[in-house]
C-alpha cells in the first residue's frame, strides 16, 4: 500500500543531510536544511524524496510535507530552471515601477510569472521584499542581486541568458 | 556630529574580515567582558540601558532576559533573528554583509549574560551574501578561540549555526522563527508560555534582532550612560515609558534622491531623515505619504513628517510604531490605491493562516481591494476594511500574533488619513455602484491564485 | 482551594484542578463556544471563537481590574482571582467576526452534508452569529478526497481547526494528516500513498466540528435528527469502550465513542466503531427451531421456554457453556437456572477469541488482544457456582464420556468460533441447547437452535479488562423471532413479570464477592469493582 521509498536521494545527498542532524537536539529541526539540500541538487523537491527525507528525520511523511508546503519556496512538480529569479514586488520597488518591469521580463522571455522558460533556462518568481529597497528595484537571481533595474537591464539580463552561438 | 558606531566599520576593505574587524578595535569588549563581569553584570548594564528591540516590536531587551529561569540546569537557547523581511527594511543585512562580527560579538557577550549554550542564526534565504560573510565570521571565530568551547580562554562556551529560511514574512516572528527552527510549519505559537520559560525545543529561548545585539556590545564598550545619552528620554507622565535610547538604522527608500542605511540617534524626525540622509523626494517633487518603519506601522501624511522616529512618535500620530525605522517615501503621484493594494496582497500571502481573523481577515480585505481597483468598488467597502482593519490583531486580542496589527494598519492609516483619495477613486470608476450597500458578485481570479 | 469569577459568578476551585476557562464555565453551566479547543488534544488556540475577557480581582481589595484585551478561554488557566465575561457586547462581536470570518469561504452544503444537524457552525451560526452575510458572492466549490479507506474530506467545508492532525499526531501517533499551504490557501491532506490506515482513524471524524471529514460507512444513510441515541458499551474487546448507538426504528446506524476517563477517553478504535453490521446481518438466526430426527420444526415463543424446561429436567445431567458476550446478568441467570435443576452441572467458559497482544497507541489508548467485552464478568460468575470454571476441553470429555446429557451452549459470537469436530463432540448430548446470533456447525447438530441477542439488543453489564464494570439498557429492538437472553433466563427461572437486569445485579452483588460493589447504583461512567472492593475491606 505505501510505496515503497526508492533511492531518488543519493548517498551524498544523504550524506549532506545527516551534516546536519548534530547541530539541533531533534532530527526535526534538521528538515528545513535537509529540503534545501535536496532543492539545491534537484532543483526542486520531488514527492518521492518526501518519503525518504521522512525516513531520514524519522517523521511521517505528512510532517515533512506539512512544513515543506507552508513555505511555497520549493517546487514539487518538476525542476526549476538554471536560474531563478526572484522579482521583488513589495512597497519600495513597487513604488519605483518594479510591477511593470516583472511584466516585462515575462514577456521578452514568452513565460507568465512562476512559469520556467521552455528550455529551462530560467525560472522567474514574483518575490516579497528583498531587502534591496535601497536598490529598488531589484531582482535576486540565485546568488546575484540585480540592482536598480531598468528596461534597458532587463535587456542586457535576457540576452545574457542566450547560449552561446 | 554625530559619529556612526553601527556603520562605523562598513567603509573599510574588507570591513567582514576578523583582522579588520580586530584592527578596529573589535572583541576587546569581549575579552574585558568574560574577566571582569559575570553573566548578570551584563544582563544588568543592558537592563539599565533601557535598550529596545529593533526587530520591530520594540520590547526592553534586558526585561525580556530577565524572564529567563534563574538556575536552569539548560540547555538555553538564544536565536538571532535575522530574518528581516519587514518591507521597507535591509539595516540587518548591510550589518551582515559588511560588519558580521559586531553582529558575533554581540551575540557572544548576549549569549554569555543569558548563559546560552547555542546560538541560532535565523538568516532569511535572500541573503546569500549575507550567509557567506556570516559563515566566513563564524569559521574564523571558531579558528581564533572566539567561539566554541571556553571562548577565549573562559569557562563560557558557545556554538553558533546558521539556519537558512525559506521565504515565509511569519518566520520573523519569535515564536513563528522558533517553530521553523523545529522543523515545523512556521505558526506562531499562543502565549503563555513565553519563550523565555518554554522556547526552542521547549528549552528557555531569547530571540534577537540584528541590530539589537549589535548594540550591546556598544552598551559595553561605551558604557550605559552614552547610550541613555542620545535618544528621547522616558515621558515624565507615564511611569511605564522605558524611553528610546541608543543609535538606530534608519532604512531610507521609495521616492527620495539616496535611498540607503543611514545611522542617526533615535528620534530624528522623518523630515530630518528624508532631508538631510535621503536628500529630500526625488525628481522635486513632494511627499504623499510615508511609511515610518516598516510597512506594518502604516503611514504619515505629509503633514506628519515632524514626527520623531521613536518609539513614541510614529504611535501619537496614529501608526502602529517605530517598527524597523524603515522609512518608505511615496510622492505626490502615487496612487494610494495601488498602495494598499500592493500592502494587502503581502499581508494576505504572508499571513501563516492558523487563526481565523488573520487567515479569513487578510484575505478578504485583499479581494476587496481588488475589486475596488478593478472598478468594481463601493463606498461600503471601506467601512468593511476599516471594521476588519480594527478588529484583527494581537492589540484588541483576537489573534495569535502581530501579523495581524501589522496587516490592519496600513489599511487604517492609508482610508483614514486618504479617504478623500478613496472615495473620488470608487465614485469615479464605479459611477453606478459606488452606493450599493447590498453584497456584490466577487471579482473572478483574486491575485491570491497566482502567488503560492 | 481559588475562586474564579465567571459572569458575576463564584466558581470554587480545588487544589490540583487544572482547568481552564472553558471548563471552569461549563462547570457554572455557562457555555463558551469553541471549535479547535478539546480536552483530549493539544492547545492550539487558533479558532479564536472562544475569546473572553479576562481581569484579575485584587485579593485584598477585592477591585476588578479588566485587562484591555480578549483572550482565548482555552489558554487561560484558572487561578484565584482570575475574573471572566464571555456575555459582554465586545465578546459577542467577536464571536460574530469569527463566525463571519468562517462563513466567508464555506460552501453552505447544509442540505447535502452529513454534519447537519449536530454542526458547530450551524449551530454557533444560530446562537452567536449575525443574520446577513456582508461579503461578496461567489459560487462555492465543495471538493472531495478520501484520506482514507473509511474516512472522506470535503475540503472546502474544512475550518482549519486542526484537530484531526494534532490527533494524528498525538492519539493515535502515525501522524498521517497534515496542514498543506499557508494562509488562506491552506488545507487539510495526506501525503499519496500515506493514507489514515491505522486503527483510530474513525475519531477524526467525532472531533470534525463541520462535516469536513466524513465517515463513509455513514455518509449519507442517515439525517441526525433521526435517531435516538443510546448508551451503550462496545463488545468487541476486553477494552469496552463506552458508545453511543445511534439508531432510528430498531436499527443501528452508527456507533460513536461517549466520553469516559476510566476507560476510553473520547475514542474508540475502528473495528469497535463499525462492529455493528452483524446486527442486521440477514444472516441472523431469527426462527427458533427443534431438530426432531432429521427434520426441523418451527417454534414459537409462547410454549417454547415450558418446553425447554421440561426437557431439561428430563435430561438430568447437564452442563452449560457460557460465552464470554453474556453480560453478567444472563451469566449469572442461566449458571443459576441449570444449577437449580442439576447441583453439580459442570459450568464452562465459552471460547474467547483474542489476538496476539494488545494494541498500545501514542496517547494511552489500548485496543485488547482479547476479542470479547466480558470474560472477566462470565468468569467470576462461574468461578462463585464451580469453584472453579470447567475448562471447555474438560467440558467435551465429560460429554464424551457421557456424564452429560442435556447441554445449553449459549454463544453470542459474531464470527465463526467452532469447528466441526468441536462441534460434533458437544452433540454427543443427548438434548442440545444452542442460542446463538448466527448459523454455526454446532447449531446445526443442535436439538434446539435459538436465536440470540446482539450486543444493542440486551440489558446488562460488562466487566473490562481493568475489572471496571459499566451497565447497560438495550438500544434496539430485536428483529421478531428473537428472545434476549436475559429475558428467556428470566421466564425459565419462573421469576414473575418482566426481565430487570438490575435486581439481577443486586443479587449478584449479594451473592459474589468479586462484584460487591454493584449493590450501589452503577454511576453512567461505571465503576471498578476491584479498586472500591479493596477500598471497602
Amino acid at each position: 500500500m505505501n510505496p515503497t521509498a526508492g533511492r531518488t536521494l543519493t548517498d551524498e545527498t544523504r550524506e549532506a543531510i545527516r551534516a546536519y542532524f548534530p547541530r539541533y537536539p531533534t532530527r526535526q529541526a534538521a528538515l528545513l536544511p535537509a529540503l534545501h539540500v535536496v532543492n539545491e541538487r534537484l532543483g526542486y523537491v520531488p514527492p518521492e524524496t518526501v518519503v525518504e527525507i521522512a525516513e531520514l528525520l524519522e517523521l511521517a511523511p505528512a510532517e515533512v510535507q506539512d512544513t515543506l508546503s507552508f513555505y511555497g519556496f520549493f517546487a514539487q512538480d518538476r525542476p526549476q530552471g538554471r536560474e531563478t529569479v526572484w522579482f521583488c514586488q513589495s512597497c519600495s520597488c513597487a513604488a519605483r515601477g518594479s510591477e511593470g518591469l516583472l511584466v516585462y521580463l515575462c514577456e521578452k522571455l514568452g513565460i507568465r510569472p512562476g512559469q520556467t522558460t521552455p528550455d529551462r533556462r530560467v525560472t522567474v518568481r514574483a518575490a516579497e521584499c528583498l531587502g534591496a529597497c535601497d536598490s529598488a528595484p531589484a531582482m535576486l537571481v540565485d546568488d546575484v542581486l540585480h540592482k536598480d533595474l531598468t528596461g534597458e537591464k532587463i535587456d542586457r539580463f535576457v540576452e545574457s541568458l542566450n547560449p552561446e552561438p | 556630529m554625530y559619529q556612526p558606531v553601527l556603520l562605523a566599520n562598513i567603509e573599510k576593505d574588507n570591513s567582514h574580515t576578523l583582522a579588520v574587524y580586530e584592527a578596529a578595535g573589535g572583541y576587546r569588549t569581549l575579552r574585558r567582558v568574560l574577566k571582569e563581569m559575570s553573566p548578570a553584570e551584563v544582563a544588568a548594564a543592558v537592563q539599565s540601558s533601557n535598550l529596545r528591540g529593533r526587530g520591530g516590536a520594540g520590547f526592553p531587551t534586558g526585561l525580556k532576559w530577565s524572564f529567563l529561569p534563574k538556575d536552569h540546569p539548560g540547555p538555553i537557547y538564544l536565536c538571532v533573528n535575522a530574518d528581516e523581511s519587514e518591507p521597507g527594511t535591509f539595516c540587518n543585512r548591510v550589518l551582515m554583509e559588511l560588519d558580521p562580527h559586531q553582529v558575533l560579538e554581540g551575540t557572544i557577550l548576549s549569549g554569555y549574560a543569558t548563559r546560552a549554550s547555542t546560538a541560532y542564526i535565523y538568516l532569511r534565504y535572500e541573503y546569500p551574501l549575507s550567509l557567506r560573510r556570516l559563515q566566513q565570521a563564524i569559521d574564523e571565530c571558531y579558528r581564533a578561540g572566539l567561539l566554541g568551547k571556553h571562548v577565549l580562554g573562559s569557562g563560557y562556551s558557545l556554538d553558533v549555526y546558521i539556519h537558512r529560511g525559506a521565504a515565509a514574512y511569519v518566520c520573523g516572528e519569535e515564536t513563528g522563527l522558533i517553530e521553523s527552527l523545529e522543523g515545523k510549519r512556521a505558526w506562531p505559537r499562543i502565549k503563555p508560555p513565553f519563550p523565555a520559560v518554554e522556547g526552542l525545543f521547549r528549552k528557555p529561548t531569547v530571540v534577537n534582532n540584528v541590530e539589537t545585539l549589535a548594540c550591546v556590545t556598544h552598551i559595553l564598550d561605551r558604557g550605559v550612560d552614552w547610550f541613555r545619552s542620545m535618544g528621547t528620554p522616558p515621558d515624565p507622565n507615564d511611569p511605564r515609558d522605558p524611553g528610546s535610547f541608543g543609535p538606530k538604522l534608519y532604512c531610507l527608500s521609495g521616492h527620495v534622491s539616496r535611498p540607503g542605511c543611514y545611522e542617526g540617534p533615535l528620534g530624528l524626525t522623518c523630515r530630518e531623515v528624508i532631508d538631510e540622509f535621503g536628500g529630500g523626494v526625488w525628481k522635486g517633487r513632494k511627499a504623499k505619504a510615508v511609511v515610518p518603519g516598516g510597512l506594518s506601522t502604516g503611514l504619515l501624511t505629509a503633514g506628519e513628517l515632524d514626527t520623531r522616529l521613536d518609539f513614541t512618535g510614529p504611535v501619537q500620530a496614529g501608526c502602529l510604531g517605530l517598527g524597523t525605522a524603515g522609512v518608505i517615501v511615496l510622492d505626490e503621484t502615487y496612487s494610494m490605491i495601488d498602495f494598499l493594494h500592493n500592502s494587502c496582497r503581502f499581508f494576505a500571502h504572508e499571513s501563516c493562516g492558523q487563526c481565523t481573523p488573520c487567515r479569513e481577515g487578510t484575505r478578504w480585505a485583499l479581494e476587496m481591494v481588488e475589486r475596488i481597483k478593478a472598478g468594481r468598488g463601493r463606498i461600503r467597502d471601506l467601512e468593511l476594511l476599516l471594521e476588519i482593519a480594527d478588529t484583527i490583531g494581537i492589540i484588541p486580542g483576537t489573534t495569535i500574533c502581530g501579523l495581524a496589527d501589522g496587516a490592519a494598519w496600513p489599511i487604517k492609516n492609508a482610508i483614514r488619513k486618504f479617504r478623500d483619495e478613496f472615495e473620488d477613486y470608487i465614485r469615479r470608476t464605479n459611477p453606478a455602484g459606488y452606493g450599493v450597500t447590498e453584497p456584490v458578485p466577487a471579482l473572478a481570479g483574486s491575485s491570491l491564485a497566482n502567488v503560492h | 482551594m481559588a475562586i474564579v469569577i465567571i459572569d458575576g459568578r463564584e466558581l470554587e476551585i480545588r487544589d490540583g484542578e487544572r482547568l481552564n476557562g472553558i471548563q471552569a464555565a461549563a462547570r457554572l453551566g455557562i457555555e463558551i463556544p469553541r471549535y479547535c479547543w478539546h480536552p483530549g488534544l493539544s492547545v492550539a488556540g487558533s479558532c479564536r471563537m472562544c475569546l473572553v475577557e479576562m481581569g484579575i480581582r485584587a485579593p485584598k481589595t477585592g477591585e476588578v481590574s479588566m485587562l484591555p484585551k480578549l483572550t482565548p478561554a482555552c489558554n487561560t488557566p484558572m487561578r484565584d482571582g482570575i475574573v471572566l465575561v464571555t456575555n459582554s457586547e465586545k465578546v459577542r462581536e467577536a464571536r460574530a467576526r469569527v463566525e463571519e470570518g468562517l462563513l466567508l469561504r464555506h460552501p453552505i452544503d447544509c442540505p447535502i452534508c452529513d454534519k447537519a444537524g449536530e454542526c458547530r457552525l450551524q449551530d454557533y451560526h444560530f446562537q452567536y452569529g449575525q443574520s446577513r452575510r456582508r461579503a461578496d458572492l461567489r459560487p462555492f466549490t465543495s471538493r472531495r478526497r478520501d484520506v482514507a479507506d473509511n474516512v472522506t474530506l470535503f475540503v472546502d467545508r474544512c475550518i482549519l481547526c486542526t484537530r484531526c492532525v494534532r490527533f494524528t499526531r498525538e492519539v493515535s501517533g502515525a501522524g498521517e494528516l497534515m496542514v498543506t499551504g499557508r494562509g488562506a490557501h491552506e488545507e487539510i491532506d495526506v501525503v499519496p500513498g500515506f493514507p489514515l490506515a491505522d486503527k483510530l482513524s474513525g475519531n477524526v471524524v467525532d472531533l470534525c466540528p463541520v462535516g469536513a471529514l466524513c465517515d463513509k460507512p455513514f455518509l449519507y444513510r442517515q439525517r441526525v435528527w433521526y435517531v435516538q441515541q443510546h448508551a451503550g458499551v462496545c463488545t468487541g474487546c476486553a477494552t469496552g469502550c463506552s458508545t453511543w448507538i445511534d439508531e432510528n426504528q430498531d436499527r443501528v446506524y452508527r456507533v460513536r465513542p461517549r466520553e469516559n476517563a476510566f476507560v476510553n477517553d473520547w475514542w474508540i478504535c475502528n473495528d469497535g466503531r463499525y462492529d455493528y453490521a452483524h446486527v442486521h446481518s440477514p444472516e441472523r438466526l431469527v426462527q427458533p427451531l427443534r431438530r426432531d430426527g432429521k427434520s426441523l420444526v418451527e417454534l414459537d415463543w409462547t410454549q417454547l421456554p415450558r418446553e425447554l424446561d421440561r426437557r431439561l429436567r428430563e435430561a438430568g445431567r447437564l452442563a452449560a457453556v457460557l460465552s464470554p458476550f453474556l453480560t453478567v446478568e444472563e451469566a449469572y441467570l442461566l449458571a443459576q437456572y441449570v444449577r437449580t435443576i442439576d447441583r453439580n452441572a459442570a459450568l464452562a467458559l465459552g471460547p474467547v477469541p483474542a489476538a496476539a497482544e494488545d494494541e498500545h497507541f501514542p496517547g494511552g489508548f489500548t485496543i485488547a488482544a482479547e476479542k470479547c467485552p466480558n470474560r472477566r464478568g462470565v468468569e467470576e460468575v462461574i468461578a462463585h457456582f464451580n469453584g472453579a470454571a470447567t475448562s471447555l476441553d474438560q467440558l467435551l470429555q465429560q460429554v464424551q464420556q457421557g456424564a452429560v446429557r442435556g447441554l445449553w451452549v449459549s454463544g453470542g459470537y459474531k464470527n465463526d468460533w467452532i469447528d466441526p469436530p468441536a462441534a460434533a463432540r458437544l452433540a454427543r448430548a443427548q438434548l442440545l441447547v444452542v442460542q446463538d446470533l448466527f448459523p454455526s456447525p454446532l447449531s446445526q447438530r443442535a436439538t434446539y437452535v435459538l436465536p440470540g441477542a446482539a450486543f444493542p439488543e440486551r440489558d446488562g453489564s460488562y466487566v473490562n479488562r481493568h475489572d471496571h464494570l459499566q451497565s447497560v439498557r438495550w438500544a434496539i429492538r430485536p428483529p421478531v423471532g428473537v428472545r434476549p437472553e436475559g429475558s428467556l433466563f428470566w421466564e425459565l427461572q419462573g421469576r414473575p413479570g418482566l426481565y430487570n437486569a438490575r435486581t439481577v445485579l443486586s443479587e449478584v452483588a449479594a451473592q459474589i464477592a468479586y462484584f460487591h460493589v454493584a449493590r450501589e447504583a452503577i454511576p453512567e461512567l461505571g465503576v471498578n469493582l476491584k479498586v472500591n472492593l479493596l477500598a471497602g475491606t
